[in-house]
């Protein structure tokens, strides 16, 4: 079973996105800002990390930038929320590896196919690599 | 009197003196020239009578001049003529000198004398003084003869005549005197008669001198005086035309050069009142107008600016760069597009510069210059950062809500909406999120209606209370789950207040929106209500992170956002505060606020009551 964070500091965001994502079996836990989050992230090691921008404390941009710096070796992929695909955005994020946009309004449908076909092409890529390290 | 007073008093009569001089001179003149006569005419006569007298006697015999004793001679006949005046003496002596006879005036003795030695001076004439008073005498002498042979001589003297008056000739002097003193008074008033108008020329003439009256003379002449007054009183009418001419040229040349310089003024005033800098650049790039606001705008003072070209007074390259390009033979060709920079010391200002090229207003092809305006365009950049920014914010804070909604909706038509749980959840969700989507677009409708001044408040009366409550009651719920204490402090009765309900609802809503958003987890948010004499307090009051105090006023500013990390990191539009003021504003009444960071805000709201505004209304 995959782990997905979420990171919100809207809880009926949360409460719908873990309904659904949990009906489609991936376990998910929560943090309502970055500081949390990265609390979190100190004892789990979540599959993916799901995060909104503008939260109180810790933003979602700082969130980024700080699992960047203390985790260069992460191999979880982070797909970042924002009302505001803006180019200011993206620039901060094209130094991120591993960082995807989504932009809202979110559709829950869209995102758990999103999500399906992420860990179908990671599963992919992975059989490939053992392939042909055999 | 004054000297030169006295002076000119002798001048003005100086022609009756000339006269009167005149005349005594004719007089004395006159009367020498006649006695200067008559003396000549007399000695003429003496000389004639004396002559005849001792001829005659020289040719009697000696016997009947000198007669012997108890004879009557002729001398005793000459002796009756004695009354001539003239006659001095008559003296016989004989050839030696010795006086043999004598008949003389009384006091007079014959003065002594030399005979004539030869025959051809015997009969003779000489002048000698008589002894004693001196006076002048006429000697005629001749030879008397005894017997043809020479015996003595007869000498016979006649006084000289004098120049002296004598009383006889005063009635002849007087009728020579009379008729000339009487005629002299007689050609004074003639020539003064024809004097007269001359002087009053001379006093006009002085009048026109010393005043200025320029004026025709009134004066009746006759003859060439006259004449000269028709050519002087033409002379004068030609002068008064022209200077008439010249003083109406002369005022309408004032006139126009004042509304010259009324124009100008005008005109230098409105350039000096712009709030733009302005420039005029000549062909040659040098700067020949600056109006005063170089001074506020780019430090440099219009004065050190003019006749100078941009190098000389403007450090920066690409300034001068731009000015030059818009100059010149380069004006003509030019785009008439702005140019922003900031000025080197000042960071936050923004300089745009707008050139204009300026054509002669008679031929259009004749470029004259560039007009060049300076603006700050500071605040103008700022509005539109600002604007732009809050338009990012209400878009993020409309999709928000609506992803919420959207997520809702989307999995009430998936499996879980069968559930009965989830879809009371759901529908209690949606309707929070309505309500908060619909009272931020009535927020931005709202301040845009103000902003415009196209809104008009209702008026009523309302209990205040129940608003108060209401308000309370919205807010407590939407901050359910936020971990506060949401506080109602209000009275049971308030007095009754006229107010906009629906707007004066918005700005307690946002006063207390924004004292939730800004509490932390724990804190405490109060609404509180109470009454004074005049007015209704109501407070919002919270124990949140609280205001810097030079961020106190700023924070009603619309699209103001705190610089302060703590606020960076809360949602919020920059719109609650400022249109809270401006609602209440609108009631005539005041929105203060009081704080301390890390302690908490106060938001009071004062607002007067019915029964004090209809005071004020009587």
């Amino acid at each position: 079973m995959k782990r997905i964070l979420i990171v919100d500091d809207e809880p009926h965001v949360i409460r719908v996105v873990r309904l659904a994502l949990e009906r489609n079996g991936y376990l998910v836990d929560a943090a309502a800002n970055g500081k949390q989050a990265l609390e979190y992230l100190e004892e789990q090691h979540p599959d993916l990390i799901i995060t909104d921008i503008d939260m109180p404390q810790m933003n979602g941009k700082d969130l980024c930038m700080e699992i960047n710096s203390s985790l260069p070796d992460r191999t979880f992929h982070i797909f970042v929320l924002t009302a505001r695909a803006e180019l200011e955005h993206r620039k901060w994020a094209s130094a991120i590896p591993n960082l995807d946009f989504m932009e809202k309004p979110v559709s829950i449908r869209r995102l758990v196919s999103r999500l399906d076909t992420y860990f179908a092409d990671v599963q992919l890529s992975d059989k490939q690599e053992c392939q042909t390290a055999s | 009197m004054q000297p030169n007073q006295k002076l000119s008093v002798w001048k003005k009569e100086r022609l009756g003196l000339i006269m009167i001089m005149a005349s005594l001179a004719v007089i004395t003149v006159t009367a020498g020239l006649l006695f200067s006569n008559q003396r000549q005419a007399e000695e003429a006569h003496i000389r004639k009578q004396g002559i005849n007298l001792v001829k005659l006697m020289s040719r009697m015999s000696f016997d009947q001049v000198v007669p012997g004793a108890g004879q009557q001679g002729v001398l005793s006949v000459l002796q009756l003529n004695h009354e001539n005046t003239s006659f001095s003496y008559l003296v016989v002596v004989d050839k030696n000198g010795r006086q043999l006879a004598e008949l003389s005036s009384p006091g007079v003795i014959a003065p002594a004398t030399p005979l004539p030695s030869s025959p051809t001076t015997w009969l003779g004439e000489k002048t000698l003084n008589l002894a004693g008073d001196g006076r002048e005498v006429t000697e005629f002498h001749a030879p008397l003869f005894r017997n043809g042979l020479l015996a003595g001589h007869v000498r016979l003297g006649y006084f000289k005549p004098g120049f002296g008056l004598d009383l006889e000739q005063m009635p002849f002097l007087a009728t020579l005197a009379l008729p000339i003193f009487l005629l002299t008074p007689l050609f004074y008033f003639l020539v003064r008669r024809e004097v007269r108008p001359l002087k009053k020329v001379n006093s006009q003439l002085d009048e026109l001198v010393e005043r200025g009256n320029l004026n025709r003379m009134e004066i009746t002449a006759t003859g060439e005086l006259h004449e000269f007054m028709t050519r002087f009183n033409g002379f004068v009418e030609t002068a008064q035309n022209k200077i008439h001419k010249l003083e109406s040229e002369r005022t309408s040349l004032e006139t126009s050069t004042k509304l010259l310089t009324y124009k100008r003024s005008r005109i230098d005033s409105v350039l000096q009142s712009l709030p733009d800098a302005v420039m005029v650049l000549d062909e040659s790039g040098a700067v020949s107008l600056a109006n005063s606001r170089f001074s506020t705008l780019l430090g440099v003072s219009p004065a050190d600016v003019v006749e100078k070209k941009p190098v000389e007074w403007c450090d920066n390259q690409d300034v001068v760069a731009f000015l030059a390009s818009c100059t010149g033979k380069a004006a003509r060709g030019f785009n008439v597009e702005s140019f922003e920079y900031t000025p080197s010391g000042t960071p936050e200002k923004t300089i745009s510069i707008s050139p204009y090229p300026l054509f002669s207003p008679k031929d259009p092809a004749q470029l004259l210059g560039t007009l060049v305006l300076f603006r700050d365009v500071t605040a103008v950049n700022l509005a539109k950062q600002s604007s732009g920014a809050f338009v990012a914010h209400v878009a993020h804070e409309l999709k928000s809500p609506l992803n919420v909604i959207a997520m809702y909706s989307e999995t009430l038509q998936s499996d879980d909406g069968a559930n009965d749980d989830f879809r009371i959840e759901a529908s209690n969700v949606i309707h929070d999120e309505t309500e908060r989507l619909s009272q931020l677009i009535g927020n931005i409708l709202s301040i845009t209606k103000i902003e415009m001044g196209s809104i008009s408040i209702e008026r009523k009366r309302v209990k205040l209370r129940d608003l108060l409550q209401d308000t309370y009651d919205t807010c407590a719920r939407n901050a359910r789950g936020r971990d506060l204490k949401i506080l109602a402090d209000l009275p049971r009765e308030i007095s009754p207040v006229a107010v906009d309900k629906d707007m004066l609802r918005i700005a307690i809503n946002n006063l207390l929106t924004n004292a939730i958003k800004y509490t932390d987890p724990g804190g405490e948010v109060t609404l509180a209500a109470e009454e004074t004499e005049n007015n209704v307090r109501i407070s919002v009051k919270d124990n949140g992170i609280g205001i810097a105090p030079d961020e106190q006023e700023k924070v009603f500013n619309k699209f103001y956002r705190s610089e302060n990390e703590e606020t960076q990191s809360r949602t919020g539009h920059g719109l609650g505060l400022s249109l809270a003021r401006e609602i209440i504003q609108l009631h005539h009444g005041t929105l203060t606020l009081s704080s301390a960071i890390g302690e908490g805000s106060e938001f009071i709201i004062e607002l007067r009551k019915e029964a004090d505004l209809l005071k004020q209304a009587v």
